[in-house]
């Protein structure tokens, strides 16, 4: 061994005797999480109320559909997500599938249902800006605090670790977000909510690209 | 009276979820299901028969994420030896000490990552997700090529031309020795000058693969001289 290079058996050595890491906790992680997306959402909603006839709204399957979809994506993804910060895990990833082909088909079947000239109507509705930030700024926190708690872990997939932490915090905040949006056409909370939770996704991949290296 | 008996009959038949009910349901909801587990688990250890004993690791690792500072000094010893082989064979064209500073890195991550580890789990798939992780980052990071299949670098191979003038004359002599599509390929472009894209038109042959066909010729070429055969 040439000098400047540390022989092998000193470095087992000082490891050896170097402080135990804190056990990684997943359900701590998953924790944490649902409680800071849960409170950004409740102070959301305490800000600018729920939206009027919030109980009555939600016994329309449709209407209910724009909470349940956003919740089955996190309710999906946040564990895949929490699983790939150990190294060896290879969570399967398919049933993410399940709610993007129900949100789709729930477009096709309204907008089969629409005359063509409104489509494009119902798509834009009104509140598109309001959606796209107030979703895009819900998931800004979260999705820096679950990036630094995967950090502590292992992920060997740093990139779709990210992004699926971006997808389980995007898709937590639009369904607290849906819960003050009055507007109940597929065609515009299928559209804007899944552009805003594809934001997140991407921004949690870029963020997990620089993040979670070690 | 009638839900506390079908309670009682669904806590009789899933044993490993009543115990701890709601916490039970949180960890199945985050591990992705016990099956893949148990079956990892009893493949390693059939696996252990055969090769050296990982349950030896695995107990050692668990003292040592107990707190016990000898238990994971002999845990590195014992995992060193397989990491440096792993780091030898995908390193080759590297000189022993970078090998080594890999060596050690790997052994960094080890002890940094090492509670990412669940004690229930077989220890070795994540002891070479660790290993391979930091391997490849470091021969990333030293610019080195990772060993990967030679069709991927199709389009950036450069055409290898022999520089030396009597290595072209050694090779000229041996290219009876190879067949003869890769002959011809080898003739037109290092002997004739022709261009990758003028003999796949000819043999009807992508450029790419004209260009992974003359490297493979060319090394295959080149074993044959080495072997004392021109």
């Amino acid at each position: 061994m040439t000098p400047g290079h540390k022989n092998t058996a000193d470095v087992i050595a000082s490891l050896a005797l170097a402080p135990v890491p804190r056990p990684w906790r997943p359900d701590m992680v998953a924790t944490v999480l649902l409680v800071t997306a849960g409170l950004g959402v409740a102070v959301y909603l305490w800000m600018m109320g729920l939206r009027p006839g919030l109980g009555a709204s939600l016994k329309d399957p449709v209407t209910l559909a724009k909470v349940v979809l956003p919740l089955m994506v996190m309710g999906l993804a946040l564990p895949a997500a929490v699983r790939l910060a150990r190294p060896e895990e290879r969570p399967a990833l398919w049933p993410l599938a399940l709610p993007l082909v129900a949100g789709l088909a729930l477009v096709a079947v309204v907008a089969a249902a629409t005359p063509v000239a409104a489509v494009g109507t119902a798509v834009m509705g009104g509140t598109m800006v309001k959606c796209l930030t107030s979703i895009l700024g819900l998931s800004a926190l979260p999705l820096a605090v679950a990036l630094a708690l995967v950090r502590q872990g292992a992920p060997t997939r740093p990139v779709l670790a990210g992004a699926l932490c971006g997808l389980s915090v995007g898709a937590g905040a639009a369904a607290g977000y849906a819960l003050g949006c009055a507007e109940d056409s597929p065609l515009f909370f299928v559209t804007w909510y899944g552009a805003a939770i594809g934001i997140v996704s991407a921004a949690g991949a870029v963020g997990g690209k620089a993040a979670l290296r070690w | 009276m009638c839900w506390g008996l079908i309670a009682r009959m669904m806590r009789d038949a899933i044993p490993a979820l009543s115990p701890m009910g709601a916490a039970g349901l949180t960890q199945l909801w985050l591990r992705g299901g016990a099956k893949a587990a148990r079956f990892a688990r009893s493949s390693s250890r059939m696996r252990g028969v055969v090769l050296d004993r990982p349950d030896a690791w695995e107990s050692l690792l668990v003292a040592a994420n107990a707190g016990d500072a000898r238990a994971f000094g002999r845990f590195l010893v014992a995992v060193t030896p397989t990491i440096r082989a792993v780091v030898r064979a995908r390193g080759q064209g590297m000189d022993a000490d970078s090998h080594e500073d890999i060596v050690q890195d790997v052994l960094i991550a080890i002890h940094l990552k090492r509670h990412t580890w669940q004690p229930d789990r077989p220890l070795r798939p994540w002891l070479y997700a660790v290993a391979r992780h930091k391997v490849v980052d470091a021969f990333r990071r030293r610019g080195s090529s990772v060993h990967l299949p030679v069709e991927d670098f199709a389009d950036v191979l450069a055409d290898d031309r022999v520089s030396d003038p009597s290595a072209q004359l050694d090779a000229a002599a041996v290219l009876a020795r190879i067949d003869a599509r890769s002959a011809m390929i080898v003739r037109a472009i290092e002997i004739d000058g022709a261009t990758p894209a003028d003999v796949g038109a000819q043999l009807s042959m992508t450029d790419g693969a004209v260009r992974v066909a003359l490297h493979r010729a060319m090394r295959k070429l080149s074993d044959l001289v080495r072997g004392g055969v021109g």
